[in-house]
């Protein structure tokens, strides 16, 4: 068992080379890119995580990005200018996001990023964005309680998702004892709150609340104390693997939809796809959009992407968004040029797009953005049957009033415009909330 | 109550199964090749896509079981061959060697397949459950079929070893290699072979668990950490270290799990697996080396 000095002098040496060629590489491949076609070109960072973990999700949304940009370029690109995407991978790792948003600002003078996935990425990217005032493009739905000024949100925050979805499980399913059951880190907690105070409001019951590790995939604990809290429904904040896992063995234990069924902000068709769609059947899902969302904007972007990356392809609620956010921002640019503060306080605020899910709009106030909200019931082929739809889209609140009633984020308020005037070396923060 | 606690530690016995199935190639190459294999939780992957393959054929699992066992064994005699054997004796460089192999396995995969998750289907036969209280949860067949194949692995296993002639060359070059070696026999083509089972096993294991949920790529990751556990609590001196590892481990995470939360529950097993390799520095049927 004696280990050798020079062996593991070799051993280590090698190990370091191999870091150093895999780090270089794609670093070295996208400053050619930019190099290349330095000139007349409006350059667009697109960050996503292209390997690693949740690279699954984050190519989707890379590619519904690159599927904007080519055809607004196509469409004779913004002011004459054709758009450059500038990639970059940021291998799923939550510090070479920080990197890769530097050297974007930093060394390809780009215009804007649309990026990050999840919440840990935007956190780590935020305070770059801030310092460098940059604008980054952010397509997640996400727990809010953020709003930089350097950021604009494009996903949902959760009153889209479950202000209406609560009371309409109490009408329409006519259930009122709820069991939450989430992945173990901050978007299942903070959303429970708020699913909390909604149960609240409308008299059902919490039966009990548990938390799995991320990425775990064994659930019979978890039915178990389902069965045992006497709940007539599921509330699921799961994510990634352990969502196919839990509707798997749920359905496994010989729970039915009929019986018990799951209701959550998460599952897209992606994952019914992943489960095997018998396993998904009868269960529920609220989101902003879904594939089978019926207008004629939806069927042209489903066709168009399957005819760029495959007729397997399915697409989902947070590509969607990735796809218009490109529109947002080449339609801001068209409006104020490419000067950050301009983009920010004239181009992108009020910005409106005819999106699959319908028509969209950014916020002036807050910088996110007004959705549909949609609940969808699954069905044998892994798309969701439409079940209901809001009457118009639904106003982001990044500040829910039943638990924040004193807060808000407002852009157009003098006293927060007066702030962020200041340089970052001033004032640092950098965020549009105030108290009320 | 008493239904739940019931139907609790027979959902450990389950847990149990699958660290058995996940543990036992880890274990069996470990014990007596003497190499960690770093890629484990990459062979099982390899395994599930194997599944994975034959379910988008329409193929049933009873067929992805030898199917993914061959494939799997074939990786492992080309990981064996092309790079384990030159450094056998050389633990840090094998852990090294082995885990570069498992990043290098998760790349290719990741070409073929792409980084969807993969459907793998129950066969028919499994899909339902046994009612043995009136409502749910029952009990899954695909967990009597865990158990049920735990136990056949460590049957089959525990023939090969101690009732068969080339098991006897097993133990032998295990005790002591030299002169198991000096003896004529070829202990090359020993390591060679129980690496090739080793890891057979672990593409099995693969097969049988994409059904519970579906064949993804960085899926082996947490199976491996489970299975390095088994192998620390229970040692590699007897084979009846394996069964008793899991068998601990699965009923004390979801019996914990039960009597408080999931997170909970693995952190209590955490802390007494430390505990056990103070009492048992080389698990609980650790093998003495003689001095």
């Amino acid at each position: 068992m004696a280990i050798k000095r020079r062996n593991f002098l070799r051993g280590s040496a090698t190990a370091i080379g191999a870091l150093t060629i895999g780090q270089a590489a794609p670093f070295y491949f996208a400053r050619n890119i930019a190099k290349a076609q330095d000139g007349d070109t409006i350059k667009v960072g697109i960050l996503h995580s292209l390997s690693g973990t949740i690279a699954i999700i984050e190519t989707s949304l890379h590619n519904a990005e690159l599927l904007a940009i080519e055809e607004i370029n196509a469409a004779g690109g913004v002011n004459g200018k054709m758009i450059e995407p500038v990639i970059e991978d940021a291998q799923s790792l939550v510090q070479v996001f920080a990197e890769k948003a530097k050297k974007l600002l930093l060394n390809d003078k780009v215009t804007a990023v649309m990026g990050c996935y999840t919440s840990a990425s935007r956190q780590s990217v935020l305070p770059v964005f801030e310092e460098y005032n940059g604008v980054l493009l952010y397509p997640t739905l996400y727990e809010a309680q953020e709003c930089s000024k350097n950021v604009f949100y494009t996903g949902a925050v959760p009153n889209q998702q479950l202000d209406e979805f609560e009371p309409w499980i109490v009408a329409n399913l006519g259930r009122k004892k709820c069991y939450m059951i989430g992945s173990n880190y901050i978007y299942p907690k903070e959303t429970n709150r708020e699913w909390k105070a909604l149960l609240e409001i409308s008299g059902a019951e919490n039966m009990g609340e548990e938390y799995a590790p991320l990425g775990h995939t064994e659930f019979s604990t978890v039915l178990n104390n389902i069965a045992n809290s006497g709940a007539d429904y599921v509330f699921s904040t799961l994510v990634g693997d352990s969502i196919v896992a839990f509707y798997k063995q749920f359905k496994q234990s010989g729970f039915t939809a009929e019986d018990i069924p799951i209701c959550t902000p998460i599952t897209t068709e992606q994952e019914t796809a992943a489960m095997g769609a018998e396993n998904a059947v009868g269960h529920y899902t609220s989101f902003n959009y879904f594939q089978t969302v019926d207008s004629p904007e939806n069927k042209s972007f489903v066709e168009r992407y399957k005819a760029k990356y495959g007729a397997n392809e399915v697409t989902n609620a947070v590509m969607e968004a990735a796809y218009f956010q490109t529109y947002f921002l080449a339609q801001g640019i068209a409006k104020s040029g490419t000067d950050a503060d301009a983009l920010i306080y004239e181009g992108l605020p009020g910005q409106e797009f005819n999106a699959p899910q319908g028509p969209v709009k950014i916020d002036e106030k807050n910088h996110h953005t007004h959705l549909w909200a949609r609940i969808g019931k699954a069905r044998e082929d892994g798309q969701f049957d439409i079940v209901w739809k809001s009457k118009e889209r639904i106003r982001p609140d990044p500040w829910v009033d039943q638990l924040y009633p004193n807060k808000d984020c407002d852009f157009t308020n003098q006293s927060v415009l007066d702030r962020l005037k200041k340089p970052w070396s001033e004032e640092k923060n950098r965020s549009g909330t105030m108290d009320i | 109550m008493l239904q739940q606690l019931f139907m609790q530690s027979l959902n450990g016995l389950g847990v149990a199964g699958i660290l058995v199935i996940a543990a036992a190639g880890l274990a069996i190459i470990f014990g007596v090749a003497g190499v960690i294999n770093m890629a484990h939780g990459q062979f099982i992957m390899v395994g599930a896509y194997v599944a994975a393959y034959v379910d988008s054929q329409g193929g049933s699992m009873f067929l992805a079981i030898p199917l993914a066992f061959i494939v799997v064994a074939i990786l492992g005699l080309v990981v064996e061959r092309g790079v384990i054997q030159w450094i056998y004796d050389r633990p840090l460089e094998t852990l090294l060697a082995t885990w570069g192999v498992g990043i290098i396995i998760e790349v290719i995969m990741k070409f073929i397949f792409g980084t969807l998750g993969q459907k793998v289907g129950w066969p028919d036969l499994l899909d339902g459950s046994i009612k043995i209280f009136a409502r749910p949860p029952h009990f899954p067949y695909y967990r009597v079929f865990h158990v049920a194949l735990a136990i056949a692995i460590m049957a089959v296993t525990f023939y090969i070893i101690y009732r068969t002639n080339f098991g006897l060359k097993v133990r032998a070059v295990r005790r002591n290699r030299s002169m198991a070696g000096c003896l004529g026999i070829d202990t090359a083509k020993i390591d060679m072979l129980i690496f090739m089972y080793g890891s057979g096993l672990a593409g099995i294991a693969g097969a049988v668990i994409a059904p519970i949920k579906a064949a993804t790529i960085d899926m082996g990751f947490s199976y491996a950490v489970s299975s390095y556990m088994v192998i620390v609590l229970g040692g590699v001196g007897n084979l009846l270290g394996i069964p008793t590892g899991s068998f601990l481990i699965g009923e004390g995470e979801t019996l914990l799990a039960f009597r408080y939360n999931t997170v909970i529950g693995q952190l209590l097993v955490f802390l007494a697996i430390v505990i056990a390799i103070r009492v048992f520095p080389r698990g609980i049927f650790g093998y003495q080396e003689r001095r």
